[in-house]
């Protein structure tokens, strides 16, 4: 049986009218990576809340279905056990720094007190969690003093030293800069491949296709599609019905109507649509050989 | 206003190294001896002898005088002068001004509580001083304090700047379009309560945010919690401990014997 | 007793805490700074106090009034018992539920003005004999001077100086749960008791403030009676 499994879940926040998630259903197998894409309010932090337990542990309401992680039923689990398998960073970094400590080595080794890991092993804990995430360097720093993306690697870091079985992210990277982008999306594929299951929200379409296995496009609390990252992303479903694409994808969208675009799929990544508009484009360089602009202008 | 809270000063001293519990248990001894024990000059000593000694030898007395001159000093010099002003004890009346006398037992009275409470504050600084808060709650959870008290005092310790740097800046940005602090009070009211108002809303709204992110690592646990630090514990310091004890109940004895 | 201790305390209440705390010396620096003739410095403890328990908000005052001495004003840390009673008490008229309409907050916060007078009443009489550092002890003396007696003339004084400032404080403190948004209040360990009864309207906002400005007149009134007498 799949490591993650919710059957039919629809849940309604107390005092709203229309429910937030409606009849869910989805596997997630252990060590895979899936990415849930979807425009805003279509449900994607209450799935992720869901997953992590605090729907509706947290935030009652009514709920019908069941969530199954690693074997239990979240139903019959409380709050205080489910986080201990299931481990959720969300997006707003400053929110998550718990106050309670004075450096980010004290920060991250919150959680690891508060679970009552004995002092050594914590400690080294914290260590391998800070090298994994390339935080070393703050071990000393306030966590308010940090930048925004800085921040988000602390919370990202406090989550992944508790050794959760289930990572759920919501967009955890939203303050980053490309290249702390990539190297933290590096980590999380490494996790994945180390036998860590991970649902992860995201808006960034690109980073998707080159680390997730799976995509669910979430609508008005729906699972509207779901498949590969290629496919998925580049669905006239998609498009559509109001999610984003990445600037790839549009382009070569753009491009399909005016015949512009041979490739039977739309490209997601930068690497994809340089690929596909070679085939097209008569003053375009060879595979392989430099691409410049002064080239290209030639 | 807002460096104040930082008060803790890291440096190596004997001070710094005894138990965070030793120094609260030193400065309540203190404070407590000070209100109690039955000698008019006892708070004056007890600064004199215990608290500037404590001072120079945990190193941080440059700091502890520049905490006293600007911060207890005012305070304890206005309670003085309140109660001499008007306290109306006392037969032997040395000034008048209007209604009130100023006598000598009113002055005498008055330094002494201003006394007591210099004596309080300043032995409350020491340990501030070199005492850092995460010690303290480490120690003091370790026995037995609720972990959420903790919580509370160091997140508050670290919100509270924060919050006085916005209100710092309402009330500059209030000055800057020139408010007159002389208008009526209506009007002063008035301007502020639109800058106030976000200040207040935008923390609350965080709350939910915050509870979620300390509950998913473990804040609600049933497990015996572990601390990050090890917090020595001497015998030594349990000695201390229980001498201070004994000094404060011989304060209070004295106290209540009838003389 | 611990458990009816123990729910007025879930993780929410613990996070919102420090936040009010911090409302409450922000606020109450500001307010110093403004020269207003209030404190309002326990609109924070008012607010815990109805959203999560007396116990909760007790526990409110009592940290907001130690970490004040230590931060701002030595002066005011021989007082904690009675920011503790603000908190304690708002709770329980919460708790009977009078904390769901205006003209009910104003209640509320007279009766937690009474009680900050009656608590603070043996402090200020065992510890400072009777004058304190306040302004208002300046009442206080003149009416020991005249010949009250010495716990008459503290409680006249803090039932004269109080409700002013503690129905203010009430007043803003639910006019803070109003504003809050319906969903974030639901958290709270009391969330039911500021569950806003259909009175909570517009006309009896400004009653309750005529309320307020009456006795502003009135304490102004008792001063210059006091000092021109």
């Amino acid at each position: 049986m799949a490591f993650v499994n919710l059957q039919n879940v629809t849940y309604q926040y107390p005092l709203t009218k229309t429910p937030a998630l409606q009849n869910i259903n989805l596997q997630v197998d252990e060590g895979e990576f899936v990415a849930v894409v979807g425009p805003n309010g279509a449900g994607k932090s209450t799935l992720c809340y869901a997953l992590a337990g605090f729907v509706p542990h947290f935030f009652k309401g009514e709920i019908s279905g069941t969530i199954e992680v690693a074997g239990k039923e979240s139903s019959k689990s409380t709050l205080d056990e489910w986080v201990l398998n299931v481990g959720l960073a969300f997006q707003n970094p400053f929110n998550q720094i718990s106050g309670a400590k004075y450096t980010v080595f004290e920060e991250i080794a919150f959680g690891l007190e508060n679970i009552g890991v004995p002092r050594e092993e914590m400690k080294s804990r914290v260590e391998d969690a800070m090298a994994l995430t390339g935080i070393r360097d703050l071990a000393d720093r306030s966590p308010y003093s940090l930048s925004g993306g800085q921040q988000q690697r602390v919370a990202l870091t406090s989550i992944l030293v508790m050794r959760p079985r289930l990572l759920v992210l919501d967009e955890p990277t939203s303050q980053m800069d490309p290249i702390g982008t990539r190297e933290v999306f590096g980590t999380i594929r490494k996790m994945a491949e180390d036998g860590m299951t991970v649902v992860l929200v995201e808006h960034k379409m690109e980073w998707i296709a080159q680390f997730a296995d799976r995509v669910v496009a979430l609508k008005d609390g729906s699972i509207l599609l779901e498949g590969k990252p290629g496919e998925v992303l580049t669905s006239d479903l998609l498009a559509e019905n109001g999610f984003g694409s990445s600037r790839y994808t549009s382009t070569a969208r753009e491009a399909k109507k005016r015949g512009l675009w041979r490739k039977e799929n739309l490209p997601v990544t930068l690497d994809e649509a340089v690929e596909g508009f070679a085939l097209t484009l008569p003053f375009s360089s060879p595979k392989g050989a430099p691409r410049g602009r002064g080239e290209s202008g030639k | 206003m807002h460096e104040r809270l930082s008060f803790h000063i890291k440096r190596d001293s004997v001070i710094h190294r005894l138990n965070p519990l030793t120094k609260l248990v030193l400065i309540l001894a203190l404070i407590l001896i000070a209100f109690t024990f039955p000698w008019y000059w006892a708070p004056h000593f007890l600064l004199l002898l215990a608290i500037i000694p404590l001072g120079i030898l945990g190193r941080v007395f440059p700091e502890f005088f520049k905490t006293a001159t600007r911060l207890i000093l005012p305070a304890a010099s206005f309670l003085f002068l309140m109660q001499a002003f008007f306290q109306p004890i006392g037969e032997d009346v040395i000034f008048k001004f209007y209604f009130l006398d100023i006598t000598q037992e009113s002055l005498m009275f008055a330094f002494r509580n201003a006394m007591r409470v210099f004596v309080m504050v300043s032995a409350f600084t020491l340990f501030l001083l070199t005492t850092h808060p995460s010690e303290l709650m480490s120690d003091l959870t370790r026995r037995g304090l609720p972990p959420q008290f903790a919580y509370v005092i160091i997140s508050t310790l670290q919100i509270l700047p924060q919050m006085q740097a916005k209100a710092q800046t309402i009330i500059a940005a209030q000055r800057s379009r020139g408010l007159d602090t002389e208008s009526t009070f209506l009007k002063r009211a008035g301007s502020v309560l639109p800058l106030v108002g976000p200040l207040v809303f935008g923390s609350l709204v965080e709350v939910e945010e915050r509870a979620i992110a300390i509950e998913a690592r473990g804040f609600t646990s049933k497990n015996v919690k572990t601390s990050l630090y090890e917090i020595p514990d001497p015998s030594f310091d349990k000695f201390i401990r229980w001498s201070l004890l004994g000094l404060v109940i011989l304060s209070i004895a004295a106290n209540l014997w009838p003389s | 007793m611990l458990e009816k201790i123990k729910n007025n305390f879930n993780t929410q209440t613990w996070v919102l805490i420090p936040i009010a705390i911090a409302i409450n010396i922000a606020i109450g620096q500001i307010v110093v700074l403004l020269k207003l003739p209030v404190y309002l410095d326990s609109i924070g403890t008012v607010l815990v106090a109805a959203l999560c328990g007396p116990w909760a908000g007790a526990l409110t005052g009592s940290l907001s009034n130690i970490i004040w001495g230590l931060a701002v004003d030595p002066n005011a840390l021989p007082w904690w018992p009675v920011a503790a009673m603000i908190g304690y008490m708002a709770g329980r008229m919460a708790q009977w539920g009078f904390f769901k309409e205006w003209w009910k907050v104003v209640v509320t916060g007279f009766v937690v003005a009474i009680t900050a007078a009656i608590v603070s009443t043996p402090i200020a009489v065992y510890l400072y004999g009777g004058i304190t550092a306040s302004g208002s002890s300046f009442i206080t003396a003149y009416l020991m001077q005249t010949g009250t007696g010495m716990v008459q003339a503290v409680l006249s004084t803090g039932f004269l100086v109080e409700p002013v400032d503690k129905i203010t404080t009430a007043m803003l403190a639910f006019a803070i749960v109003l504003g809050l948004p319906k969903r974030m209040v639901g958290g709270y360990p009391k969330a039911s008791q500021v569950e806003v009864s259909s009175g909570a309207n517009q006309t009896q906002l400004y009653i309750a403030i005529g309320v307020v400005v009456l006795l502003v007149l009135f304490a102004a009134f008792m001063l210059r009676n006091i000092l021109g007498g």
